[in-house]
């Protein structure tokens, strides 16, 4: 237990840049963006009459409103953190095994007696618990420091901001469903990870290449071929990628429901899952035929990379 | 005594080529082996098989165990440094420390920091900021300051200056080395290593070439300077290797008796480096 949190240590010092400082760039940025449009807002509204007025009818609304109002509003600036993080979990994983073999420091890592499946074992841990852990926990800071500017805002135009939104809008709950999100995520997009890794263990340079050309090589073979013999064009492994995507248990797109913006999971595409952003439709996913089938793929990548692993050196 | 390294019929292929082929081997605990050889020669293909990082055909065992499958367990007793400075650039000294005393049981931070006190390294270092050969002085402090029983070193001061070379082998013989551990060594600066050397083993074209203890070494071989009038009388005798040196012949001898030769001219012990290239050059071995 001592070794592996170790080693996730020493993952969290290496990639201290992908996994820390770009979530605060990104928490930057919303809080930059906020004051800039407060700086605007002041600029041009004389003795910010408007914004007096939008938050004299916005306390005029029933509580249930502002609360689901504010609820979505937290959930949805999230939107942009969780699209990042997936990026950064995907390089992530594409230089996890890739890095210590091209700068021959494999040779070190390899000295020391940790076994290649503890090693593999805390790079999955980082890309599934730390890294979605570390852009949770700076989202919810992110979001304090908001409510903290936009409280000083609405007091300063003689509102209350805690009967307008302090009180009303639980912001726990939408956090948590965001936790949940992203660790069901992750386990959701584990034969994705597992792919991921499985190339970083072999692929003797510029691991993106190898990992995006055989399934594109692969699916345009698919689809000639399909056309080939029925003129059709059926379902490939694009399909399969896009609807694994757009079936993700990640808050991931707005949808229009009742004539007015939702938050959906994943992408309301189809109908195989339910996209609104419930816990139960979370669990829906990970207890799912097609969960289980990822999960067979993703252990298959996965023991392939281990016995990769366990043979590679710097050569 | 149980050897720490043995192998039997130990063989590496690299698609058709043999880099090692066929060795039989074994090292005795409490010995300071030099594998000495050509590059190429198979040297560190043999260091990785039996380091576990290789696989191979043939039997090998080291401290017991089998390299190849069990790897990890295998590093708790032993400690390597490979040929060239292969820290993580990325990662500062402290970190360094944090980590090896993390996953190695056996590590003493205390013992490393003196090492390191020793050199201008400091805890807040990056790698990527210190020389190749303050690099190399980190990574033999870290690996002087765990308690292995066999020490793998490849090319261990390569890029060093002569002052820490001597300082380090030094403290390799004098505060690491016991009847309990045992040291592996290749180097190119043979002349080095000589005076510290238990064992000797060259190996050529992945075979061994010479395989004996410093003793035997001492016996066995004789080194004659003789005048060119008596060359041939010397060459009659059979040498393994025969070179001029401002205009006298050198001759090298296996198993040759000492009376026999002491007429003909000055005789000497050869150093290693000399009966390296006449093992070499000579084919006979």
């Amino acid at each position: 237990m001592k070794r592996l949190l170790t080693l996730i240590r020493r993952e969290f010092w290496e990639n201290k840049g992908a996994l820390r400082t770009t979530p605060l760039i990104i928490g930057g940025i919303y809080i930059v963006f906020l004051l800039m449009s407060i700086f605007t807002t002041a600029h041009f509204d004389n003795e910010l009459y408007t914004f007096r007025e939008a938050v004299r009818l916005l306390a005029e609304q029933p509580a249930e409103f502002r609360a689901a109002h504010g609820e979505e509003v937290l959930l949805g600036s999230s939107i942009f953190f969780t699209i990042v993080l997936a990026f950064v979990v995907f390089f992530y994983l594409l230089g996890a095994l890739y890095d210590d073999r091209k700068d021959r420091s494999i040779l070190f890592w390899k000295s020391l007696p940790a076994s290649d499946l503890l090693t593999v074992a805390s790079k999955l841990l980082v890309a599934m618990v730390l890294a979605p852990l570390i852009f949770w926990v700076v989202f919810i800071l992110t979001q304090v420091a908001m409510a903290i500017i936009a409280s000083l805002m609405v007091l300063s135009v003689g509102e209350n901001p805690w009967t307008l939104f302090l009180s009303v809008v639980n912001p726990l709950e939408a956090w948590f469903l965001l936790l949940a999100s992203y660790l069901a995520s992750s386990i959701w997009f584990l034969p994705i990870y597992g792919w991921l890794l499985l190339v970083s263990s072999f692929a003797p340079r510029i691991p993106l290449l190898f990992a995006v050309l055989p399934p594109v090589v692969f699916a345009i073979l698919q689809v000639w071929i399909g056309f080939l013999r029925t003129f059709t064009l059926n379902s490939n492994l694009f399909g399969v990628i896009g609807e694994w995507v757009a079936n993700s248990p990640a808050i991931l797109s707005i949808g229009v429901h009742d004539g007015r913006g939702m938050l959906t999971l994943g992408a309301p595409i189809n109908k195989d899952f339910d996209h609104a952003v419930t816990l139960a439709n979370i669990f829906d996913r990970l207890f799912s035929v097609e969960m289980l089938a990822g999960l067979a793929v993703a252990a298959a990548f996965l023991a392939a990379t281990l016995w990769l692993r366990r043979r590679a050196t710097d050569s | 005594m149980t050897p720490i390294v043995s192998a039997r019929g130990l063989t590496k292929r690299y698609g058709r080529t043999l880099a090692v082929d066929h060795i039989d081997l074994d090292i005795p605990p409490g010995r300071i082996v030099g594998l000495v050889g050509p590059n190429g020669a198979g040297k560190t293909s043999a260091l990785k098989a039996i380091l576990g990082l290789a696989t191979y055909d043939g039997e090998l065992s080291v401290l017991g165990k089998n390299p190849s499958r069990q790897r990890a367990a295998l590093m708790e007793d032993v400690c390597f440094i490979a040929d060239v400075a292969v820290l993580p650039r990325w990662i500062r000294v402290w970190q360094l420390l944090d980590i090896t005393e993390g996953i190695h049981p056996r590590f003493s931070r205390e013992r490393c920091l003196e090492y390191l006190a020793l050199t201008k390294v400091t805890l807040d270092h990056k790698v990527k900021q210190l020389s190749k050969g303050m690099v190399a002085q980190l990574h033999l402090a870290v690996v002087m300051a765990i308690d292995a029983r066999l020490l793998v070193l490849d090319e261990p001061t390569l890029g060093l200056d002569i002052l820490y070379r001597k300082q380090f082998y030094t403290s390799l013989l004098n505060d690491y080395f016991d009847e309990e551990r045992t040291i592996l060594i290749t180097t190119h600066q043979v002349e080095e290593i000589e005076h510290i050397l238990t064992d000797l083993i060259f190996i050529r074209d992945g075979r061994i070439a010479l395989q004996a203890t410093m003793e035997e070494v001492e016996n066995r071989y004789c080194e004659l300077m003789v005048r060119p009038d008596r060359a041939d009388e010397a060459r009659a005798l059979g040498p393994l290797y025969e070179r001029e040196l401002f205009g006298r012949h050198i001759f090298l001898y296996d198993n040759v008796s000492r009376e026999r030769l002491a007429g003909l001219g000055e005789l000497h012990t050869p150093s290693v480096a000399d009966l390296f290239v006449a093992t070499m050059k000579g084919g006979a071995s």
